[in-house]
């Protein structure tokens, strides 16, 4: 029964999700850096029996101004699938999701990575395709400059299916050894030889074929072109949505495009974010919402804001005035639209935005109890919402140990999240189809 | 001594893998096994070669690793806490900014260990010089102090010691920083395997040459073309390690020489990486290769098992005649370049700042 049990990320980000995590009392400061921080946190996911861990990545400093990325810990970070593996050969069953962009990576190299890191988990990873929607990436990368929305898509299309056929040109057992006639037995390799319109790629993967069949695909695209290939290739789309109802409409629009593709309603599992703030009580959990929210410094909600809607600078604008009206760009149009929809719907200043988006940046905040948190959780998952969660825990580690150890039991007590790891792929936990077999 | 060992599943001849014939040696924990048999005996680095950049196009080789090499450095790194890993990426199949920060998570993750074995194409000078320089210039976003992780101040870094590279040349164009931390040794290792061919590259950037020849005497050749290279290149011999590559043939004594002789033997397919063969017993190959290192004005030797149970015989005969020559540096070193005795990188903003005080 895919419905009964939800799935569940924990997504991890240095000291916490929150902007201003690291500036906590409680926070450890170097955590980012800190490899053994990292892997802590990866074995109390597992303790949870959380189906993956989830790393998001950009190729850039995230601000152009040194003066607001020297007061965000997020400006340095590890790349991402160098952590996965330090993490992969720490742990034994939960899933290591590494984001990686299609923009900035040739085919070959990137599925050569996730083929290491699946080999080096024994079947555990997963890669969240993004195509890289800033400027300052962009800069590291070429003089051209940002391609836009639909060249960026185009290629991504491409790319997915060199990565796929990649990690399906070696079958199973196409590593012989024993009869010691050959190393390879040439029958079960499908070297690849495609050229298209971006990618010329020659070769062959030198991995045995995943144990999952093939690394999970992960994909948050939540623009049309993005929904499509997600319909297409992914296994799991990560959303933002802030309502039930926007929640659901994506869930609905999502799973209405697998058809086009082949492809049934348990192949493609939808997980939106949730930042969950714990406390025993109500009151608790407030006071260290709180806590957090007045540690948020003005000019960096304002300019994450700003970043988030695609702009240079808000700066320009009164802080307790309203968002001004603007044109939409080709940059990441639907984060921008539940912005300015937010704003709208609940008359909020550009403070109250900023600091709004700089807790949970555009996810879905709930601020309570255990059992609280688990009743929303249950409430989006039993009406067609959700599959599961990507649980963005606002202070590291003590958000996540919060959640393992009293919302969990909550969830397994309810019977709608597992008790046990069902294998050890992330593919078997997360219950989807393994390619080629039925 | 230095000491390298180069990690290759069923070791580094082509045949080795028909002796072996079991799976599981293409695994992590194989490997592992090996990297950490090579740390008790006190290797100062080993290196993850692969098939030094040459892309497979329609076959497996059993000499490469089923891993792509800067991952399995830092899988291996949370699992050996002293030995260096240099792990080898091709400059025609990353970005630089994409290279750059996989070397300074990698130094993150090995809490300074890491090294970069620099595969360029030798057919394009001037961008694999102009590559060098990117990555070297993204390694230096940051200076050593720049992070103070002041909470009441909010301030994580000091904006002043953040260096945004702009670079701007003929074959790359990078605005940068990098948005990794400082490397814990400043920046990595850089290392070279030299081919006889264009090495203009590693005469003026390397930092751990390894040096790769059939016989010995090309050895003793090669050293010294090396030596006066990287002199002519403004470079100083002291600044430089230059180490040797030996495949050994192992004998505990002469009478099973014989059945050794076979693995010395001609390849019959071309390998990855190149060795000088040595043949004897333990100690007549630490007499051979201290001879060796005199003669060539070397600083050690990359040791290239040709089997595993060559690789075994090694650790288990050949160290031991080094240790009680006192040759295995057992220190306590914490980061590679210790170990390599090569001095941390000053960062250019801290001697500009120096040369106009």
């Amino acid at each position: 029964m895919s419905r009964s049990r939800m799935k569940l990320g924990a997504f991890l980000m240095a000291g916490g999700h929150h902007i201003a995590a690291w500036r906590h009392p409680d926070a450890y400061a170097q955590a980012g850096s800190d490899i053994d921080h990292f892997i802590a946190l990866a074995q109390i996911a597992e303790r949870g029996k959380f189906d993956m861990i989830f790393i998001e990545d950009a190729a850039a400093i995230r601000e152009r101004d040194p003066e607001l990325a020297s007061q965000a810990a997020r400006s340095t970070a590890f790349e991402p699938l160098s952590l996965l593996a330090a993490i992969a050969v720490n742990t034994s069953h939960v899933g290591l999701v590494a984001t990686a962009s299609t923009s900035y990576t040739e085919p070959y190299g990137l599925a050569r990575s996730f083929a290491a890191l699946d080999q080096l988990s024994g079947g555990r990873a997963g890669w969240n395709l993004v195509t890289s929607a800033s400027e300052l990436e962009a800069e590291n990368f070429a003089a051209s400059g940002l391609r836009s929305h639909s060249q960026r898509y185009e290629r991504a299309e491409e790319f997915a299916d060199a990565a796929l056929a990649l990690w399906d040109g070696v079958e199973d057992g196409a590593y012989l050894l024993s009869n010691g006639e050959a190393f390879a037995d040439r029958s079960r390799l499908h070297p690849v030889h495609r050229h298209g319109k971006h990618f010329s790629v020659d070769g062959i993967l030198e991995s045995p074929r995943s144990p999952q069949g093939r690394p999970i695909m992960v994909q948050a695209g939540a623009s049309d072109v993005g929904k499509d290939l997600a319909a297409r290739t992914a296994d799991v789309v990560f959303t933002a949505s802030q309502t039930k109802a926007e929640a659901q409409a994506y869930y609905a629009d999502v799973r209405a495009r697998l058809g086009k593709y082949g492809r049934g309603h348990g192949d493609l599992k939808v997980m939106p974010g949730i930042s969950p703030i714990i406390g025993a009580t109500e009151e608790e959990a407030k006071a260290k919402y709180r806590a957090l929210q007045d540690l948020i410094p003005d000019a960096v909600g304002v300019a994450l804001l700003a970043s988030y809607l695609s702009i240079e600078d808000l700066s320009a604008y009164p802080l307790d005035g309203p968002l001004p009206e603007m044109p939409p760009t080709n940059l990441i149009q639907s984060r921008q639209q539940l912005i300015i929809d937010l704003g709208k719907r609940e008359g909020l200043s550009i403070r109250e935005l900023a600091r709004h988006f700089a807790g949970a940046r555009g996810h879905w905040q709930v601020v309570g109890t255990p059992i609280q948190i688990a009743d929303a959780m249950e409430e989006r998952f039993a009406d067609g919402a959700a599959d599961g969660f990507n649980v963005m825990a606002p202070l590291f580690p003590s958000g996540l140990e919060d959640f393992v150890t009293l919302v969990v039991p909550e969830l397994q007590r309810r019977g709608i999240f597992r008790e046990e790891y069902e294998g050890t792929t992330l593919r078997t936990n997360l219950g989807v189809a393994q390619p080629g077999k039925s | 001594m230095l000491l390298g060992y180069a990690l290759s599943p069923f070791g580094h001849h082509p045949d080795a893998w028909r002796q072996a014939r079991d799976g599981r040696l293409l695994g992590f924990d194989a490997l592992l096994d090996q990297v950490s048999a090579a740390e008790t005996a006190g290797f100062d680095f080993v290196l993850l070669a692969d098939r030094v950049g040459l892309r497979p196009v329609d076959d497996l080789s059993s000499v490469a690793v089923p891993f792509e090499p800067t991952l399995l450095a830092s899988a291996l790194a949370t699992r050996v806490k002293r030995i260096g890993i240099v792990a080898a990426a091709v400059t025609a199949q990353h970005e630089p900014y994409n290279l750059a920060r996989r070397f300074a998570s990698l130094d993150l993750i090995t809490k300074g260990r890491a090294g970069w074995m620099v595969v360029a194409d030798g057919a394009d000078a001037a961008r694999e010089r102009e590559y060098v320089d990117v990555v070297k210039t993204l390694w230096d976003s940051f200076e050593d102090d720049a992070f103070v992780y002041d909470k009441v101040a909010g301030r994580f870094f000091d904006p002043s010691k953040m260096h945004i590279a702009h670079h701007s040349r003929t074959h790359f164009s990078v605005r940068g920083p990098l948005n990794v931390n400082r490397s814990p040794q400043g920046r990595p290792v850089m290392a070279h395997l030299l081919d006889g061919g264009n090495d203009t590259l590693a005469f003026e950037t390397g930092e751990l040459l390894l040096l790769q020849a059939r016989a010995a005497e090309d050895l003793v050749r090669t050293a010294g073309r090396t030596i006066k290279a990287i002199e002519s290149a403004g470079r100083r011999r002291e600044d430089i390690r230059i180490l040797a590559s030996i495949g050994p043939v192992i004998a505990s004594a002469a009478q099973d020489m014989n059945e050794r002789l076979e693995l010395s033997g001609e390849d019959r397919t071309a390998q990855p990486l190149l060795a000088t063969r040595l043949l004897g017993t333990p100690r007549m190959i630490v007499d051979q290769l201290q001879e060796l290192k005199a003669v060539a004005d070397l600083d050690g030797f990359t040791i290239l098992p040709p089997t595993l149970e060559m690789g075994q015989r090694f650790v288990a005969d050949v160290v031991p005649e080094f240790r009680q020559r006192g040759l295995i540096n057992d220190g306590s070193d914490a980061t590679l370049r210790d170990r390599l005795r090569l001095a941390r990188p000053v960062h250019p903003a801290v001697s500009l700042r120096e040369v106009s005080r």
